[in-house]
């Protein structure tokens, strides 16, 4: 199905708290086994990543940065992680060997905070976020004023969110929602244009090559985390 | 025989009552009827209502199409596929509509008291005055896009803090002015899943909302400024059903739910200070209605604990669980650790428990309506108003069959099947 349903209780695995994730599984190249530590965090969150394609064209971008992609579909999730244990065996002796990137099946909307500390992420990805068409499920859009406070915990100030979509009254309730989100500021088109991850996330994701292919429009956002007001 | 109450609340001198659709105050003094309220308001009005709107809607859009220079075939064709829909009446077998009040909640200064409603998804905000021949004066009836099922109060008590079934966190000003319409009230904050509980608590001049949810989260935001977050107080297992800052320091907050523990927590900086597992005190308790649904029980299922509510006095916490015949009662000590002090049989199972004076309160599930709880030394006493509100009680019903469901906080807990 190309839709999930993010208020279902889906069988899903998630840490209590972010200090109890075991990222040593997903990152194995980066767990200090001396220490049962992690060299370092994850710091780049590819939300709903779809295929993985982005995945893979920022893991050569930011060798020395962790990715992670949230997926909730179990069997495309399914499908990136055995794409990538491919691509680590066929290229363990190589530069680009793809350790640093991962997926996990889950609901970000959900149990985002169980997994990041605060201002653990500097980039967070929506590439063609399920558009949730009907007015009724709009509260089911991965980007709402709600959910930003969230995002915004876990992003440092400073950190991008990156948006982007082939449905223009999507992108414009995005705009919209982080326009009127206090803790960020939108990102202008020259900011974009020498932006590496933007062209990336134009044409690497699978979803962005399908729109391409048919001549559709996408529409791009970016917004900076804002630093957090005295109060 | 009498439908039990359902929710109750009380200040050192007056019990509010709800049972079904009706809300009542009592003196405790003497157990007199000085207040009472009816929600006549039918879900199913709000259906015809809705039904007329749409019905006026698609009328008019007939109007605006045949007043148009369309030619006549499209015109006949866009006729054809304007369908006037039926107005929907539940068939048989249909899960029955409960018209309920449901979470009572005082301002502080008690001179304000609000409930919520399931008929038309609203809160109702009452001014209290115990000069009038009913104390009970409604000056605001605020519609909600979803159930409200949490509220509390801040700014001062001029302010409602109201969490709804869907995650999303609202505030309404405590006052005689209209309601807004309920298409343009914008969440101050949210979750994803339903919102159980929602408390405003205030640190070093500064104001926050703590609000918990069925995902096993309590999520500490600023306030006024909502769109920062805190923290999160993470430890739970399961959904979190009841959160209260004991009465001697408001920088502790005590949680329960669906966990077998109750806990201590230092919310201001996200320190879990102690927790207390229940099950071997209530052990003897359970029964066979506490094993899970029939079509989710296994071979190894074990009987479920849910707490329904956590009231405090000073240093005294006091547990009520859910279709049990006790109460329980704890002491947070010196160095922030739980003591039991007494597990306390009570006669009939309890619906909901509250705290006036030195006295617990409980909604018996039984004729006798009221348990009367003493705190020193920690007994069930017998009182005599309790039988003069009984007779009060407006709702005779002819046999248990009759009840509206008195034990489904447990059904918050998450049975997935796929």
């Amino acid at each position: 199905r190309a839709h999930s349903n993010p208020f279902s209780d889906h069988r899903l695995d998630y840490p209590k708290y972010p200090e109890s994730m075991d990222w040593g599984k997903f990152y194995p190249a980066y767990h200090d086994k001396e220490t049962n530590q992690m060299t370092q965090d994850v710091e780049i969150a590819d939300i709903g990543c779809g295929y993985g394609g982005l995945l893979l064209g920022l893991t050569k971008e930011f060798p020395d940065k962790l990715l992670l992609g949230m997926e909730i579909r179990v069997q495309v999730s399914q499908y990136v992680e055995d794409r990538i244990i491919a691509l680590r065996e066929k290229h363990k002796k190589q530069k680009v060997n793809y350790q640093n990137i991962a997926v996990i099946r889950g609901n970000a909307m959900k149990f985002l905070p169980n997994f990041f500390k605060k201002g653990q992420l500097s980039k967070m990805f929506f590439c063609f976020p399920d558009p949730h068409f009907k007015q009724r499920k709009h509260k089911a859009r991965i980007i709402t004023n709600t959910l930003l406070s969230e995002y915004a915990y876990a992003l440092r100030e400073g950190g991008i969110i990156y948006t982007i979509t082939d449905v223009e009254d999507l992108h414009k309730w995005m705009v919209e929602h982080l326009e009127d989100h206090p803790l960020f500021e939108r990102l202008d088109k020259e900011w974009e244009a020498q932006d590496k991850c933007v062209e990336i996330m134009y044409n690497a994701t699978e979803e962005g090559q399908k729109v391409a292919r048919n001549k559709g429009s996408k529409w791009v956002a970016c917004y900076k985390r804002l630093p957090t007001p005295t109060i | 025989m009498k439908h039990p109450f359902q929710n109750i609340e009380a200040t050192s001198t007056h019990l509010f009552a709800t049972v079904k659709n009706s809300l009542q105050v009592f003196s405790l003094n003497d157990g007199i009827l000085v207040g009472e309220w009816l929600d006549t308001v039918d879900s199913q009005q709000n259906l015809v209502k809705q039904h007329q709107a749409k019905f006026e809607q698609l009328q008019k859009q007939e109007d605006i199409k045949s007043s148009s220079e369309e030619p006549e075939t499209k015109r006949a064709e866009s006729n054809s596929k304007t369908k006037i829909p039926k107005f929907p009446t539940p068939g048989p077998g249909a899960p029955p509509i409960y018209n309920y009040i449901r979470c009572l909640e005082l301002t502080s200064d008690e001179k304000y008291l609000i409930g919520t409603t399931d008929s038309d998804k609203s809160i109702i905000i009452f001014e209290l005055d115990f000069n009038s021949a009913n104390c009970l004066k409604l000056v605001k009836r605020q519609v909600f896009p979803k159930r409200p099922c949490s509220i509390s109060v801040a700014d001062n008590n001029t302010t409602a803090v109201v969490g709804d079934k869907f995650g999303d966190v609202y505030k309404i000003p405590i006052d005689c002015e209209p309601p807004i319409d309920e298409k343009l009230l914008k969440p101050i904050l949210g979750h994803v899943s339903m919102l159980t509980d929602v408390l405003v608590g205030e640190n070093e001049g500064r104001q926050y909302i703590l609000t918990s949810d069925r995902d096993e989260h309590i999520k500490v935001s600023h306030y006024p400024q909502t769109f920062v977050v805190k923290h999160w107080l993470f430890g739970h297992d399961e959904f979190i059903s009841s959160m209260i800052f004991p009465s001697f320091d408001k920088t502790l907050l005590v949680t329960g739910g669906g966990d077998d523990s109750i806990y201590l927590w230092d919310w201001i900086h996200n320190k879990a200070l102690a927790s207390f597992n229940l099950r071997s005190l209530v052990e003897a308790y359970l029964n066979e209605s506490h094993y899970p649904p029939e079509r989710f029980r296994t071979e190894t299922s074990v009987k479920e604990i849910c707490v329904v509510k956590i009231v405090s006095s000073g240093r005294k916490i006091f547990v009520l669980l859910e279709n049990v015949t006790c109460v329980l009662y704890f002491t947070i000590n010196e160095d922030l650790t739980f003591s039991i002090d007494k597990v306390l049989d009570v006669p009939h199972p309890l619906v909901d428990l509250t705290i006036s004076e030195n006295q617990l309160i409980g909604a018996s599930d039984s004729e006798n309506i009221l348990t009367f709880i003493n705190i020193d030394p920690f007994e069930v006493v017998h009182n005599e108003i309790s039988s003069k509100i009984a007779v009060l009680n407006p709702c005779d019903v002819s046999s248990r069959d009759d009840f509206y469901p008195l034990y489904a906080m447990n059904n918050l807990r998450k049975r997935s099947e796929h």
